[in-house]
């Protein structure tokens, strides 16, 4: 069973290997002059106002948590969606009270406002 | 276990990896070559005959490039925030199913890396979750405005696709009944392309896949009109050439998965059916990738970038619903006529 | 032309009106070749209030100082005029050249904020009130104000053009090659170049923070301050924005310009008047017959010349093509702000290019075209151009632009992103002097060919396009209107264009100008574009102000941006269409 999964670590470790040979070819055969100016960080030509990374808007962690639910509930579908021909008309009803469910939230998190830009 | 098995393992991962770099080298060629006849130019033509050494020359160029490191960036993020990006991108493909089953030299060798993993496209969905990692430490670990804003919106965009993405896959799984890739390709044999089955599901792959991979309309991470070029802003040399590199085989990547999905991957009427044509399976999957790949070429040359919100807020509010319709139509179609998908 | 000059009976009903309201306040300007009214400053506001609301003189459109040396005072123009058509009215205020101070008329017309600002800072003309009153066009560490007369510069030769002193028994040679750099530059009290730190904005900052803190006193998250520019791909040249942002939402937004600045006036009073022709090409240098054509109004107000018929021709189907060539470049780079990677901007370039073939086979330079002369043109049409004209304005041009309307205009993309977005009211239009698209897209059907006309603009049957949302969607919009209009006109100038002389009088180097003041305006691309020229006789102007449309057009810039995402920013400028030449001058 496990060993299916053997020639997808053999391309992890290849394609790694690959990854940071290119890193490193390039810091070593690039030249290396740094000096103060150019190591500021760029924001069109002028001294940055601040600290670069900071806290960022609340809306994107709302929406980071929305994927975590709605990520989890869609994974369900696909073991079901493998066995769904099997299942038939049982499998419909279940779904049909699966989705209702998602939906339920989904529509609340709409109406709350979560998915709004503003 | 034999010696044998492990060296076909390493030749086919070296082939699929090298494959994809040159892959990667000549889409940019072939972007630059199309957009220019798209708007009146002639593209490169000095590198070369027609301009065909003109990845070469940009890789080299890239090489000897000095590479800055900003102040007060994490060195060690900044470092391997490139990789993990470029990983994930050059994996996924291990699942994809090139081909059948080919006789080499007496031995039955399946033209895939693990096509037949039972939990293929399980893997995929995985797989690509990852490289949003990559982005937003690349953003994160640049100390900078543009990168940050840049490498959160990004990530933002990428898991409110991947809701859509997951859904769309869901229609072959039904219709396969199997979550692996080589299953899904064979049934695809039998009953015909699943883009027959599945017209809605297709489209929202595609338009998620645009999304998932930060292409225009979608490019909102590097938007080079608002935040220069995004989370990748202050990286140079190789190390930006590998975000560059991910991008490109990232389309690559998600036109090889459509043309699985639903253009039935390695397989063409008539042709592949013949027993000569398991050779050409290769071909035929590559020649399916090119005529998408040309597409997101295409909607590249033609389309203005939507705004941020407007793209957060179609994901969400009309693709998501959409998919999960699309979802039930298929369950509700398949309970009715279940004649219509059993062989 | 006469004519036109001379005001009519209500006119001056209406200006005598002023005198009679405020006696002793408002007196008549009876210097020589004057015009307009002296006010004095204490009452400046009042009489400004009472000339906008009763007179009904809504448009500032210039506002500029002018330094009177011998006189040793300052005065400030400020021409304005009725958004409804019609002349215009010039009232001027003087005070003493060294503590020159004048109360600000931003409470009146807002868009005097960035005139007043360049008054200051060219001139050094405090305004007093003023809410903002930093320098725009030159750095903070700039020592003294250059367009000040007896403000002379570090290779300083001569008052004014040609230099004696470069021609020394016929040999050229430099002043600089003899005046090593360095040791005869002037800086500010206290200040070293070496410590100075050119990205230090804290004045600039400061205006941010007090405007956020102005629009959103209880806000309470984390504000987030970006430079987009000067160094950015989107921003149209060297032009800077610092705005304030949370998350994706402006609140406050400056923009920061003079990275381009050569004081093009300053070396427009050096140099005679017929060497400014070529000059002004380089202000907004995609339409460089525009800019030929209002400064060869304004000196010819001056001389009291008046073209042949043939010339008046060519002038306005040169202006008119410039009109198209830069309304199809700028709905191009438009789209490519709303992120079209280049497709619409290329397709449109390839329309100017044949513009700019036409351009070149008559005056010899497809840019830099310097095709004006005082009283005519340079050159006549050579052989075989007319035809090609012709073909193009009645074959071409339309064809282009139907298609361009048929890809563009009803794109789900475009749409969603330019509708109900950068909104500007037509009050607020008006009230920040924006002019030209930007204006009528507001819905003001202001359009000096046909409110004020100035050469033979009255002969052409065209509409004065305007729109009424005022959002982005109709500034895209009107252009393309614009153009169809100036096809219109192009095909009827085309149609009439009769035969005859292309000069009045002989092609002079040297033109006698007499002594008095100018406003010669047109109907630019971008809008009115304004030249203010004072002569006192001699070879060179005494003063040279240019009205730029692109500088001023940027006044309601934030007003547009304000409570818009980051991204519109871009789109809205590319709406407002600037050129960098122009707009830091």
């Amino acid at each position: 069973m496990l060993f299916d999964y053997l020639p997808i670590i053999v391309l992890i470790i290849i394609s790694t290997g690959l990854a940071g040979i290119a890193v490193l070819l390039g810091h070593l055969l690039g030249p290396r002059r740094p000096t103060l100016r150019k190591s500021v960080p760029y924001e069109s030509g002028m001294r940055p106002i601040g600290p670069g990374a900071r806290r960022m808007p609340v809306r994107f962690y709302l929406i980071a948590v929305l994927f975590i639910l709605f990520d989890i509930e869609i994974i369900f579908f696909l073991p079901w969606a493998v066995v769904f021909k099997k299942l038939g008309l049982f499998g419909l009803v279940e779904m049909f009270i699966f989705i209702a469910i998602l939906l339920v939230g989904y529509v609340y998190a709409w109406k709350k406002g979560a998915l709004e830009w503003e | 276990m034999d010696v044998a098995l492990w060296i076909e393992w390493i030749i086919k991962a070296l082939i699929l990896v090298l494959g994809l770099l040159t892959g990667f080298a000549y889409l940019t060629y072939m972007e630059r070559k199309f957009l220019a006849r798209f708007q009146n130019r002639y593209g490169p033509n000095r590198a070369g005959p027609f301009g065909l050494l003109q990845p070469v020359a940009d890789g080299v160029k890239l090489i000897f490039k000095e590479e800055l490191i900003p102040a007060q960036a994490d060195k060690l993020i900044f470092m391997a925030a490139p990789i993990i990006t470029t990983v994930p991108a050059l994996i996924i493909l291990g699942v994809l199913p090139f081909g059948g089953v080919v006789n080499i030299m007496g031995r039955e060798v399946p033209l895939s890396i693990a096509g037949n993993l039972n939990v293929g496209v399980l893997y995929i969905a995985a797989i690509t979750s990852i490289s949003v990692y990559g982005i937003v430490l690349a953003g994160w670990s640049s100390n900078n405005k543009y990168a940050t804003m840049g490498g959160i919106r990004s990530s933002a965009q990428m898991i409110s696709y991947e809701l859509a993405l997951a859904l769309s896959f869901v229609g072959p799984i039904m219709l396969a009944g199997s979550l692996s890739l080589a299953d899904i390709v064979e049934e695809q044999m039998r009953i015909g392309w699943f883009i027959i089955y599945q017209p809605i599901g297709f489209v929202i792959f595609l338009i998620a896949a645009l999304a998932e991979i930060n292409r225009a309309p979608f490019d909102m991470p590097e938007a080079e009109q608002e935040l220069t070029a995004g989370y990748h802003v202050e990286y140079s040399g190789m190390k930006f050439a590998l975000f560059m590199m991910t991008e490109y085989i990232k389309m690559i990547v998600v036109s090889a998965i459509a043309a699985t999905l639903f253009l039935g991957g390695y397989h063409l009427p008539f042709v592949t059916d013949q027993p000569w044509g398991v050779w050409l399976g290769p071909f035929i999957l590559i020649g399916k990738i090119i005529l998408l790949l040309w597409g997101i070429i295409w909607v590249r040359a033609t389309l203005p970038r939507v705004r941020y919100d407007q793209l957060m807020a179609m994901g969400w509010k009309v693709l998501l619903p959409i998919a999960l319709f699309n979802v039930f139509l298929t369950s509700v179609i398949m309970v009715l006529f279940p004649n219509w998908f059993s062989h | 032309m006469t004519e036109q000059l001379a005001p009519s009976v209500e006119e001056l009903a209406r200006v005598d009106e002023l005198t009679t309201r405020f006696p002793e306040v408002v007196t008549p300007d009876t210097r020589k070749g004057y015009e307009g009214y002296i006010v004095r400053p204490e009452n400046l506001i009042e009489v400004a209030t009472y000339i906008r609301d009763e007179m009904g003189y809504d448009f500032l459109a210039n506002l500029c100082g002018v330094d009177y040396l011998p006189e040793n005072k300052m005065e400030v123009v400020y021409n304005v005029f009725r958004t409804t058509g019609g002349r215009g009215l010039t009232f001027k205020v003087q005070t003493p050249r060294d503590s020159s101070s004048v109360p600000s008329l931003t409470p009146v017309y807002p868009g005097a904020d960035f005139q007043e600002r360049e008054t200051w800072d060219l001139l050094g003309i405090r305004f007093e009130g003023h809410p903002d009153l930093r320098r725009i066009l030159m750095w903070e560490g700039f020592n003294g104000h250059p367009l000040r007369k007896d403000w002379r510069e570090p290779f300083f030769e001569e008052e004014g053009k040609p230099f004696k002193s470069r021609w020394p028994e016929g040999h050229v040679y430099r002043i600089e090659d003899k005046n090593p750099f360095a040791n005869n530059v002037a800086y500010p009290e206290g200040f070293d170049p070496d410590q100075w730190e050119p990205e230090n904005d804290a004045r600039l900052y400061e205006s941010l923070r007090r405007s956020v803190k102005e629009l959103y006193s209880d806000l309470d998250t984390e504000i987030i301050m970006v430079n987009m520019g000067p160094q950015h791909p989107s921003t149209h040249g060297v032009f800077r924005i610092a705005v304030a942002l949370d998350g994706e939402t402006v609140l406050a937004l400056k923009p920061v310009m003079g990275y381009l600045h050569r004081n093009h006036e300053k070396i427009g009073e050096r140099n005679t008047f017929l060497q400014n022709m070529p000059f002004t090409d380089r202000l907004d240098y995609l339409s460089s017959m525009s800019n030929n054509f209002g400064y060869a109004l304004a000196v010819e107000k001056l001389m009291g010349v008046k073209p042949p018929e043939r010339a008046e021709y060519l002038r306005v189907i040169m202006a008119e093509l410039t009109r198209i060539s830069n309304h199809i470049f700028a709905i191009g780079m438009f789209l490519n702000d709303l992120g079209a990677y280049f497709t619409p901007a290329l397709y449109a370039i390839e329309e100017r290019e044949l513009i700019l073939d036409i351009f070149e086979a008559v005056s010899g330079s497809r840019m830099m075209c310097n095709y004006f002369r005082f009283g005519g043109v340079a050159r006549d049409l050579p052989e075989g151009v007319y035809d090609k004209i012709y073909k193009l304005v009645y074959d071409r041009l339309p064809r282009r632009i139907d298609e361009l309307d048929l890809y563009l205009t009803n794109n789900e993309i475009v749409r969603s992103r330019t509708e109900g977005v950068g909104v500007l009211t037509p009050e607020q239009a008006i009230a920040f002097s924006e002019a030209g698209p930007v204006l009528r897209a507001s819905g003001v059907p202001y359009d000096i060919r046909r409110a004020d006309p100035y050469s033979i603009y009255d002969r052409f049957d065209f509409d004065v396009a305007v729109r009424y949302h005022g959002d982005t969607y109709d500034r895209y919009l009107i252009r393309i209107d614009e153009m169809r209009q100036s096809i219109r006109i192009l095909q009827q100038a085309v149609r009439d264009l009769p035969e005859g002389p292309i000069q009045e009088g002989k092609p002079q180097y040297q033109v006698r100008v007499p002594a008095g003041e100018a406003y010669g305006r047109v109907e630019g691309p971008k809008g009115e574009l304004g030249y203010y020229v004072v002569s006192n006789g001699k070879p060179n102007p005494w003063r040279y102000h240019v009205r730029a449309p692109s500088f001023i057009n940027l006044n309601a810039y934030e007003t547009m941006c304000v409570g818009n995402k980051i991204a519109d920013v871009v789109a809205i400028l590319g709406s407002i269409d600037i050129v960098l030449g122009e707009t830091d001058r």
